[in-house]
């Protein structure tokens, strides 16, 4: 694409300049062309094998080196911390979707988890309260590093300012003002402990257009006893004439899928800490490797869950190592030896 | 079935053979040797050493197998997900194994599960059946064990890794000409009856796997599936028993036989399961 615009501007090239430098402007030029032309090119282009190769080892390297400045506490002072009180809004995780196992309870019960890993976290930006909307401050996030060669001049100057590399997947967490975080530092899975209950965010799969019956629902019409042409329509679309109209937000057929959703309540069932994996009951939007948001889950009644969390973050440079594996209570663990049940 | 048992029938036969004679031995030995310590020292008595013990070998035992051999389930699936889950399942799944002795059985073996069950008398329940289905990867394997209780065909869908199963039995070790004996639902009861109390039937730890070339009668049409047709490919069914032969040349109908071509739908997993298979012993043997 890009070797073609260019063949196009240096076939076309010289006499649209000459035109140019003639008369700007002319309407010759808006009839002569519908120019998609973008000056993009692949950082690659005009390198040499060899090079191509050291610009990638380069920047692997790079990005370890930042990785590990991070890590480094005489370098990077964190912010002061605060207590945790009642009501405080914790920043939130960004993990990419593994897929789905079976996990089982010490009274037997099967349950199905989603294995959700968090790559690469690091706290990006952070919004005081004016900078953002004027009621709460915000931490922008971002998660799973990217090659830094196809972005925007004006993105990498956000990651150089934080100190990281590039991220796939930017996300704003509204956080209370005492939870704010130094930008530059990585979150980790034991941000979030078994037993509590988080709000999943993704994009659920697109399906395309789908009729009523798979969009909404809808039970259709029967196959025989002399439908003609009506199997699976939507039938009628409201009253007829007093309305006089079809309302709005008529469940009609349309694109499905491929919007935002939460899944709220989710309890944590275990979390590896070595490999950054949480296990979250039951299902999550999105497909499998997609990159999906995790927070504290705001219903009311679970927040009783949330007692002394890890606050503002789980700070891996703490004098109390964690063990690899934190599992909830009522969760059956593969070294105990098999259930008898009562 | 018949000829099976009797060369089973002489192959224990030859075994217990060789270990009488092992056993001779042994004594024989071991009641010379003091006898030269004696000989060697002449002024002192010579001082009693008690024969080593008779090795007893309990039959009922079923062996562990000494075949290079990996679970189905081990074996991720094809698709993109990031190798990193399978290997976190597979370490939940190694750590259970050294909890629980989950033999090598194949889908036609007999097998014994002792499973927790609330509302069983004594709280565990045992169910002998033959093993008819493998299924699920990963964590979330299971297979079925059927058998015909009360002249009523029962199928019990286990998980593998369930914590509430407690022992599993390997009865008799033998395959079958297929991997998927879902036809014994439609074949006659004798087939899939086996003797709740069945005791445990030896078998070599090592070489192969023992197949049972049995083929089964069906019960007349309509069966739960059209088990002639080719993408089943059903060995083990007298289906000239059932079915004419045109019905048979009418079902090669749905024959695809350009599939086996695909290249897309190739997937060898030999290195694959090599690897697996070095890491799983490595995990055991921690």
């Amino acid at each position: 694409m890009a070797a073609w615009s260019c063949r196009f501007l240096l076939q076309r090239g010289s006499g649209v300049i000459s035109v140019r430098a003639g008369a700007a402007e002319s309407p010759l030029l808006a009839r002569g062309c519908v120019r998609t032309v973008k000056t993009t090119t692949w950082f690659d282009e005009h390198l040499t094998e060899d090079n191509q190769e050291f610009m990638r080892k380069s920047m692997a390297e790079e990005y370890r080196r930042q990785t590990a400045d991070k890590l480094n506490p005489l370098k990077d002072e964190p912010w002061p911390r605060q207590e945790w009180t009642e009501g405080s809004r914790r920043v939130g995780l960004i993990a990419v979707k593994l897929g789905m196992v079976p996990a089982w309870t010490k009274t037997g019960e099967r349950h199905v988890v989603t294995m959700l890993q968090v790559q690469d976290c690091h706290v990006i930006k952070c919004l005081s309260k004016d900078e953002y909307d004027g009621h709460t401050a915000a931490l922008v996030v971002g998660g799973k590093n990217v090659s830094p060669f196809y972005r925007t001049e004006q993105q990498m100057e956000m990651f150089r300012k934080a100190g990281v590399p590039p991220k796939q997947k930017l996300t704003t967490f509204k956080v209370s003002d005492n939870a704010i975080i130094k930008p530059g530092t990585p979150l980790y899975a034991a941000h979030f402990r078994p037993g509590q209950y988080v709000d999943v965010t993704a994009k659920t799969i697109g399906k395309g257009f789908q009729g009523v019956m798979k969009r909404w629902g809808f039970r259709g019409q029967p196959a025989s006893h002399g439908q003609t042409k009506t199997h699976r329509r939507p039938g009628a679309s409201g009253p007829g004439g007093d309305p006089a109209k079809v309302f709005k937000g008529k469940k009609m057929p349309g694109m499905m899928g491929n919007i935002f959703d939460t899944a709220y309540g989710l309890k944590i069932w275990r979390v590896n800490t070595k490999y950054n994996v949480l296990y979250v009951n039951g299902s999550v939007p999105g497909h499998r490797s997609c990159l999906v948001k995790v927070r504290d889950s705001t219903l009311p009644n679970r927040s009783s869950t949330l007692l002394n969390p890890p606050f503002p973050t789980y700070f891996n440079e703490e004098e109390t190592e964690l063990d690899e594996d934190l599992y909830d209570e009522n969760m059956f663990v593969h070294t105990e030896p098999s259930l008898t049940l009562a | 079935m018949a000829v099976c048992t009797k060369a089973l029938d002489k192959v224990v036969f030859s075994l217990r053979l060789i270990r009488n004679l092992q056993l001779q031995n042994e004594r024989f030995l071991s009641s010379s040797l003091p006898r030269l310590a004696a000989g060697s020292d002449s002024q002192q008595p010579p001082r009693f050493t008690p024969p080593p013990k008779p090795v007893i070998i309990d039959k009922t035992q079923t062996v562990t197998s000494q075949r290079k051999f990996l679970s189905p389930e081990f074996i991720p699936p094809r698709q993109r997900t990031d190798p990193a889950k399978f290997s976190m399942e597979r370490k939940d799944m190694v750590r259970r194994r050294k909890v629980l002795d989950i033999p090598e059985f194949y889908v036609g073996s007999i097998l014994a599960v002792t499973m927790a069950d609330p509302d069983a008398s004594g709280k565990t329940n045992r169910f002998v059946g033959i093993c008819v289905q493998r299924g699920g990867k990963g964590l979330g394997a299971t297979f079925i064990l059927r058998n015909i209780i009360d002249n009523q065909g029962v199928e019990i869908c286990y998980e593998l890794y369930s914590p509430r199963i407690q022992q599993i039995e390997v009865l008799k070790l033998e395959k079958r000409l297929d991997d998927n004996l879902m036809y014994l639902r439609d074949a006659l009861p004798e087939y899939s009856t086996v003797d709740p109390s069945m005791k445990p039937v030896p078998f070599s730890p090592t070489g192969e796997v023992p197949v049972n070339k049995l083929k089964v009668k069906m019960r007349p049409k309509p069966w739960s599936k059209r088990w002639e047709r080719p993408k089943f490919n059903i060995q083990g069914i007298r289906f000239d028993l059932s079915l004419t032969p045109e019905q048979m040349e009418h079902a090669q109908k749905w024959a695809q036989p350009w599939v086996q071509y695909d290249m897309l739908k190739e997937y060898d997993t030999s290195s694959l399961e090599e690897k697996i298979h070095t890491e799983v012993q490595q995990e055991m043997s921690k």
